[in-house]
């Protein structure tokens, strides 16, 4: 009863959907107001009704109603209520209702008070949220719902259906078959909902967008109003991926924080586009000659979106994450040639309309050297498409199927990587455009040799020898250095100019600026990020060691002891054998280690859980069961590490 | 700007696309490098074992399916061994799982499918199992041997039923 309700409102809502679609169709060619207010209407009810169809997927998964077929597939009894409620993206056709709750929303936001101040940008903007609303409610109505029960008859004979059968009776199986092991991490509660919005959040911009190509609106405001959508969006994207890499740590042969699988390759490419579009939109504000390049970033971006879900969700790709096969290959592949083809086609259509103002001067400029940057992004995100399309071509034009790994990306996109840095950290050195010379930040040209001090020391004291990890490291450094430079001059100048106190002084150029040292803080961490991923690509060490009981190993001055053996089991079926291995540094106690072994008797799967300890100074170790008493460890890297 | 365009590009475009070429250059030298010494043909267990000594030094990615009683792990060498059988191309493999698991036992079950002798540096993943697909990225050795860098594992197995065994 339940379940055919929440399939009721879902179906409500598509319907809501469709009707938007085609009032807002005909207010558009009648010019009518009146019919673009009642689009407006529908489109601002299907959020509520998605979001009461969203609440009782929820409520059947935590009530263990395995009489719902997509609650057996995902969840089961045994499993805490916080990984029932993960459960809700935990499969196919969940994850796609949440999909659809998470359009639905972004959608909502766009008649708001302050879009509607945007007359004649919204009905079209609404008209593309409301394609994709009928596209993605219809997949979970049509074909992939998750609101399916199983009935049997009198005969023995099953089936799976919404709505009961004549004959035929609920069958409730006693328990579900829970969420694939391998997902019942901590991590399921935060990575997918994070790309997801991130991934859905992008149809603001694209729509407002498509609403600018078709009324050849000539100024910046598509891209200011959805200004923040686009920020909320990238952040949670890349939040999203960050989460994805320390996840895979925690699970054997996921290998760590990037293994180039093709589903991460999906999601970073609209990551990278997204990234090229927040520098340049930038410049829309100054000057109106990158409305072009602008769009066509917009438009990139969310077709890679949808292509993302569709490699994600389709399974066309061998990949650590393909979880289950699928029947909506096809109408994935359908949606993302139409918001590709159709945004190009468009593009080329109104391209005339967009001319540039005027020309940008070439020279050591803000400007020209944030283009470049977009030029590598673009790059890089090219390298990774065709990575992933090189098999199916060398197929085609050779006869064998040659494919590429890790070790291809990383040498190619190495080095592209590396001048991003280093772009990042010249950037600020230079004036806004040429003509512009004025305030020349020459207090910063100091720093660009400080920075150099940063490779001398780990050279120095690190022992680090290798020539591409200390260029790395010079280039993050420089980055690093030109950002806090310019901050400490900046609030100085604050301090001075206006006598105000220390902490006046330190406050004051963030409130004069703050979009600049949000955008500071970015770099910031994105070059903390590269001092990680130096450490890990260039100066890693890797050991395997197997221990027998009492005995150590040490790394660095770390020792680490294999104590014993715990074994336990819990009411589920679940059989855990645990190590305890201490870790002593320097001599003194610091922690434990509990790698483990899980055998999930019920279904038969048994998984390896490594332990890991990360500091600053180790970035990480790995343990596991090898079996008989035997542990191994693997895996660690650090800077300033003694050789031995 | 009239004038400009009359005359084809400015020197200030010409600057922008110079540059520009560099860049573009640059990125298609790093591909080309790159791909010239790691890329990986991807290869049937047949196709690999009719010409060993054609592919001997290269890159090779290589599938097949899982001989559960060939598993064999050494914990003192940490090293793995196991056999897998041919199955035919990726691409003349049917999406569903269904079909996948059926391929996959055939090529287990049949004595006369081409056989593939790996060996692995590492722990023993929990996915290998008889009849699992593995996706391997290494080399094959002189003696005939694929030793894998990469291990990677399909497992089309009973996990993902349509309908439910036991009733209430």
């Amino acid at each position: 009863m339940t379940a055919s309700l929440g399939y009721m409102v879902l179906a409500l809502a598509f319907l809501l959907a469709l009707y938007g679609l085609v009032i807002v169709i005909i207010g558009l060619i009648k010019k009518s107001h009146v019919y673009i207010e009642s689009a407006r209407l529908a489109l601002l009810l299907i959020f509520p009704l998605v979001t009461i169809s969203v609440g009782i997927l929820i409520f059947l998964l935590v009530r263990d109603r395995f009489d719902v077929a997509y609650v057996f597939s995902v969840s089961s009894r045994d499993m805490p209520v916080y990984l029932k409620l993960t459960a809700l993206w935990g499969g196919q056709e969940g994850s796609l209702l949440f999909w659809s709750w998470l359009l639905a929303g972004f959608s909502a936001v766009l008649t708001t008070r302050k879009f509607r101040r945007y007359v004649d940008l919204l009905p079209w903007s609404m008209m593309v949220a409301l394609i994709l609303l009928v596209f993605f409610l219809g997949l979970n109505v049509f074909m992939a719902t998750p609101f399916t029960r199983f009935w049997h008859y009198i005969d023995g004979g099953r089936m799976l259906s919404v709505f009961q059968p004549s004959n035929a009776w609920p069958l409730t199986p006693q328990d579900g078959q829970g969420l694939n092991p391998l997902l019942r991490h901590p991590g399921m509660v935060w990575h997918p909902p994070a790309l997801y919005l991130g991934f859905v959040g992008f149809v603001i911009p694209f729509a407002l967008a498509v609403a600018t190509l078709i009324t050849r609106r000539q100024d910046g405001d598509w891209v200011e109003i959805s200004r923040p959508w686009t920020l909320i969006s990238w952040v949670f994207l890349s939040l999203g991926l960050v989460l994805g890499m320390r996840w895979a740590y925690d699970v054997l042969g996921w290998g760590g924080y990037w293994g180039w699988d093709p589903v991460e390759i999906a999601a970073l490419m609209p990551w990278l586009s997204a990234t090229a579009f927040i520098h340049t939109a930038l410049f829309q504000r100054r000057r109106t000659n990158f409305t072009r390049w602008n769009l066509s970033l917009i438009i990139l971006t969310f077709s890679l979106v949808i292509f993302g879900t569709f490699i994600t969700r389709s399974g066309v790709l061998s990949s650590v994450h393909t979880f289950a096969g699928s029947e909506i290959g096809p109408a994935m592949f359908f949606i993302t040639s139409l918001i590709f083809l159709g945004g190009i086609g468009l593009l080329v259509y109104r391209w005339g309309d967009f001319r540039p103002v005027q020309e940008i001067e070439f020279g050591f400029s803000r400007v020209v050297l944030t283009l470049f940057s977009n030029l590598v992004l673009l790059s890089i995100l090219m390298v990774c498409f065709l990575g992933v399309v090189y098999p199916i071509f060398s197929d085609l034009f050779t006869g064998t199927q040659v494919t590429v790994g890790p070790a291809w990306y990383e040498s190619i996109t190495g080095p592209l990587f590396l001048s991003l840095l280093l772009l990042m950290g010249i950037c600020p050195l230079a004036a806004w455009s040429v003509s512009q010379l004025t305030k020349s930040p020459k207090q910063l040209l100091v720093l660009a040799p400080l920075s150099l001090l940063v490779p001398l020391l780990v050279w120095f004291f690190g022992n680090v020898r290798d020539i591409y990890a200390l260029t790395a490291l010079w280039l993050a450094g420089l980055a690093g250095v030109v950002i806090i430079g310019e901050y400490v001059i900046s609030a100085q100048m604050a301090i001075r100019g206006k006598e105000a106190s220390l902490l006046r002084g330190l406050w004051e150029p963030i409130k004069k600026n703050h979009r600049r040292y949000g955008g500071m803080l970015v770099h910031l961490g994105v070059v903390l990020m590269s001092l990680g991923i130096i450490g890990l690509e260039g100066l890693f060490q890797e050991t395997q060691v197997t221990l027998a009981r009492n005995e150590s190993v040490v790394l660095g001055t770390y020792q680490m002891t294999f104590e014993g053996i715990d074994q336990f089991s819990d009411s589920a079926g679940i059989n855990t054998t645990q190590a305890v291995l201490t870790i002593n540094d320097d001599g003194e106690p610091v922690g434990s280690l509990y790698p483990s072994r899980e055998v999930y008797t019920n279904i038969g799967m048994a998984v390896t859980n490594p332990a890991l300890r990360a500091t600053l100074r180790w970035i990480f170790m790995q343990f596991w069961w090898t079996g008989s008493l035997k542990w191994q460890t693997r895996r660690h890297s650090g800077y300033f590490s003694t050789p031995w | 700007m009239e004038v400009k365009e009359k005359n084809g590009l400015s020197s200030n475009q010409i600057k922008f696309m110079i540059s520009g070429g560099l860049l573009i250059i640059a990125v298609i030298i790093l591909i080309i490098s790159a791909t010239k010494s790691s890329a990986e043909f991807f290869l049937t267990v047949e196709e690999l074992l009719t010409s060993p000594e054609e592919y001997q030094s290269q890159n090779i990615r290589v599938s097949g399916a899982v001989l559960g009683g060939s598993i064999n792990f050494n914990p003192e060498t940490g090293l793995l061994h196991f056999t897998i059988a041919h199955i035919p191309a990726d691409d003349e493999l049917t999406e569903t799982d269904g079909e996948l698991s059926m391929v996959l036992h055939q090529a287990v079950s049949d004595p006369d499918a081409p056989r593939l002798a790996v060996v692995y540096e590492g722990a023993k993943p929990d996915m290998l199992r008889d009849e699992a697909q593995a996706i391997l990225t290494g080399k094959l050795d002189s003696e005939g041997v694929f030793i894998a860098e990469e291990l990677l594992l399909k497992c089309p197995s009973k996990y993902e039923e349509a309908l439910p065994e036991q009733a209430e």
